[in-house]
């Protein structure tokens, strides 16, 4: 008998891997390293929100028990008043299920709803969270192509050619991880449509809604189809910079008999862990309803605006890079023009001459050895000195 | 296609299942039920210890990023410091992973370690936890008989009887839930010795080890075998009644080349989330030092010391009832000796007491005991309304059981 389960092999490190490691040794040896591999705003001096502080230290005797299976009520009345504000239809208050993160969001709905032999369609390039989860509970993850020269929207011909009577649910991750774009409205009716004519299930990842730049207006799938299952997952780790608190959440909408099976499942395994963490759920009301906080940095001015804006003026110095301008998120997704043999040993060798940690497109299920993300999080001018020192690396493969 | 997964089928809490929602029924309709069905000690009035409070706040600005894989740094400091002085030996720092709520971690192991066609062997009774996350990871429980004329000690020749080829790892939650007792050192070493000549891999879930009674002590697996491969749990759900915060972690001991094995395996997984919710990772070091909370819970004149005298004094005067004394935890695990032959379904007695009495319970079948005589008390309300509660079911029985 084998020590460790078989399914731990498929598990995909992403932005915790083999480099993630090499660069905790760097600092042990006293290096400082720039970790660009993840979207922790706290680690670059982000401050909690004072609206967040206030509910946490008034409330916080209530945080001492286990909350409901789906959540505390007040929060979820929150949520509720959130997405049905945003366009979304058909669903109640029992139908949102709060969760530690987006990350046990997403284990609980492939917790529920996969068989082995079902096929997952996800986006490449891909956050590996979804997939780790799919592969966990025996479903295959079946990569669609986000088109770069589309604006990184999904292409639809392409997923259309790989819906097969196996196909169960469709992954959209919008806005994006790792692109940062924003889908068009056409491209999400058109995914709507699909799923309509093949009876998938839509599973729309949107932790990033509140945070689009350039006056731009994110589009919650769930608000253009009433007859399609939906399960939108959404939390306040990037909109409030609370990564630590892990606060997540999902909303099943769409056709009621539906809605209520997989409500069953969901609170079927929702029950096995009894309640997520009941002190960030005391914080939602008042989070959800500070859109200041997130607001300040998406303006001209705010930290976000200003380090996109300064990563793209660098990014375009670089000779051999291209990219897509992010509408959203802290994220963008350069494209390098040269040859690159294995770009898990590009960031790595980047790393270790640079101290600079990124992930490669590799980390994100992208076949092809030509992107990295940049993480927009440390304040201007030290993302000014990454970037050139990117592009100075770079310059001299 | 299935719109949900076969899986499921396979899944359940009776602690949150039919019952409990019928109780959440009964209270929609204005009635008033006492809900004895979780150890959740908040419900009851317990408050939060001060040290923990005052270290929340005053690091409430470190909890706002994510933490490491693991978790943070002098949170594992402070449960390293902790199981060392337990007494066990061969595990480091990095052996030690913190998880949303032991709920979380035993999930972990069981994404980590168990296989199709793999068997675990689990106590019966048995919390309903670990029993839905080793059927979630395709391996299949196997329940071994604790001994209730042994003060609820496992039956060890039972344990050797059901060991196969396929048999991977034994579970021991001690102290006991829905039990409530302390296994003896005695039988730990025989448990021990099996696991040895078997290869077999121990889960030794301790969450309740320092809310003991009675001036006993619990003695960690993982002391009394250095040399196997222990994966220890706790907490701080129960001892600083903290069950909301989500704060449970794991120990790995033992020989370097499996621990080494298993360690890498769990980072893989534990990385799958990222972290553990930082907040309650905070105050582990604070709430660990804060052993006059628990202890003051559990000497004379405490809560749960004084709740465990009013039940046993409740329940010696119901006839065809008799129960063993728990030496720890909240829970009391009381057996209807009489007339249980008349008890076809106990999940139908535990409906039929909650619609007469409006007091909530689980049933033996809820923790997988195979015959409808038992049935778990928490004993978390103040001893009063337990007295109460406990005549009320005593008066139900005696009624509906001749």
């Amino acid at each position: 008998m084998e020590l460790i389960a078989n399914r731990v092999e498929t598990i995909g490190t992403g932005t915790r891997g083999k480099n993630y490691w090499a660069a905790l040794d760097l600092e042990r040896q006293g290096k400082e390293v720039l970790k660009l591999n993840s979207g922790n705003p706290a680690a670059f001096g982000f401050k909690m929100p004072e609206s967040v502080e206030r509910a946490v230290t008034q409330n916080l005797h209530r945080a001492l028990g286990y909350s409901d299976l789906r959540g505390f009520a007040e929060a979820r009345e929150a949520i509720y008043e959130y997405h049905v504000g945003r366009g979304v239809k058909n669903f109640n208050i029992e139908d949102i299920f709060i969760g530690n993160g987006v990350s046990e969001v997403a284990s609980m709905i492939a917790t529920a709803l996969f068989n082995k032999g079902d096929e997952f369609l996800v986006p490449s390039p891909c956050y590996s969270l979804w997939t780790n989860e799919a592969a966990l509970n025996d479903a295959t993850s079946v990569y669609y192509k986000c088109d770069e020269s589309n604006h990184w929207n999904p292409d639809v011909e392409h997923i259309k050619s790989l819906v097969t009577k196996n196909t169960k649910a469709i992954l959209l991750i919008n806005p994006n991880n790792p692109t940062g774009v924003l889908y068009s409205k056409e491209v999400l009716e058109e995914i709507a449509k699909l799923a309509r004519e093949n009876n998938l299930i839509i599973i729309a990842d949107e932790i990033y809604d509140r945070l689009v730049f350039d006056g731009k207006r994110h589009i919650p799938m769930a608000s253009i189809t009433e007859d399609v299952l939906v399960i939108t997952a959404n939390g306040l780790s990037k909109s409030h910079c609370l990564c630590g608190f892990r606060c997540g959440w999902l909303v099943i909408s769409g056709p009621a008999q539906m809605r209520e099976r997989v409500n069953e499942a969901i609170l079927k395994v929702a029950s096995i862990r009894l309640g997520a963490n009941s002190i960030m759920q005391i914080a939602i009301p008042a989070a959800l309803s500070d859109s200041q906080y997130t607001n300040q940095m998406i303006e001209k001015g705010g930290r976000l605006y200003e380090q996109r804006a300064v990563t793209c003026e660098e990014l375009n110095k670089i000779d051999g890079i291209s990219y897509v301008k992010n509408d959203a998120a802290m994220y963008v997704f350069p494209k390098i023009h040269k040859e690159i043999a294995d770009d898990k040993k590009f960031t790595y060798d980047l790393l270790m001459e640079k101290q600079v940690l990124v992930v490669p497109g590799s980390g994100f299920m992208w076949e092809t050895c030509d992107h990295f993300r940049i993480v927009m999080l440390p304040e201007v001018e030290a993302l000014r000195k990454a970037v050139r020192e990117m592009g100075d690396f770079i310059s001299k493969l | 296609m299935a719109l949900v997964a076969e899986r499921m089928a396979g899944i359940g809490s009776d602690i949150r299942g039919k019952n409990f929602w019928a109780a959440l029924d009964l209270e929609k309709q204005g009635q008033k039920v006492l809900k004895l069905n979780t150890g959740n000690p908040a419900a009851f009035g317990f408050k939060m210890p001060e040290s923990v409070r005052e270290a929340l706040i005053a690091n409430l600005d470190r909890s706002v990023g994510y933490s490491d894989v693991r978790g943070m740094i002098d949170a594992r400091q402070a449960i390293f410091d902790y199981h060392k002085a337990k007494g066990i030996e061969d595990f480091d720092i990095d052996d030690i992973f913190i998880g949303n709520g032991v709920s979380e971690i035993a999930s972990m192991i069981a994404t980590a370690l168990f296989d199709k066609g793999e068997e675990v062997l689990v106590p019966s009774p048995c919390y309903s936890l670990w029993t839905n996350e080793i059927i979630l990871s395709d391996a299949k429980p196997v329940y071994y008989k604790c001994d209730e004329s042994n003060h609820w000690n496992p039956d060890v020749e039972h344990i050797k009887s059901l060991i196969t080829p396929k048999t991977k790892a034994i579970l021991l939650i001690n102290p006991n839930n829905p039990t409530g007792v302390l296994y003896s050192n005695d039988v730990l070493l025989e448990i021990a010795e099996i696991a040895r000549q078997n290869n077999m891999m121990i889960l030794s879930d301790e969450i309740y080890d320092r809310l003991v009674f009675d001036g006993k002590e619990h003695t960690t697996m993982a002391k009394l075998a250095p040399d196997l491969t222990i994966l220890t749990m706790n907490g701080l759900s129960k001892s600083h009644v903290l069950c909301g915060f989500r704060c449970g972690w794991m120990v790995i001991s033992g020989p370097e080349a499996a621990r080494k094995e298993i360690n890498e395996a769990l980072l893989k997984v534990a990385s799958i989330r990222l972290g553990a919710n930082s907040i309650m990772q905070t105050i582990i070091p604070a709430a660990l030092a804060d052993t006059e909370y628990p202890n003051s819970m559990i000497q004379p004149g405490g809560r749960l010391y004084e709740q465990r005298k009013a039940t046993c004094e409740e329940l010696d005067k119901i006839p065809g009832v008799s129960y063993v004394k728990n030496d720890g935890a909240m829970y009391i695990f009381p057996k209807i000796d009489k007339g249980a032959e008349q008890i076809a379904n106990d999940k139908q007695f535990a409906y039929d007491l909650l619609m007469d009495k409006h007091v909530l319970i689980v049933p033996g079948s809820g923790f997988k005991w195979d015959a409808p005589d038992h049935f778990r008390i928490v004993m978390l309300p103040e001893a009063e309304i337990l007295r109460d509660a406990v005549r009320k079911m005593g008066d139900f029985i005696t009624k509906n059981i001749k």
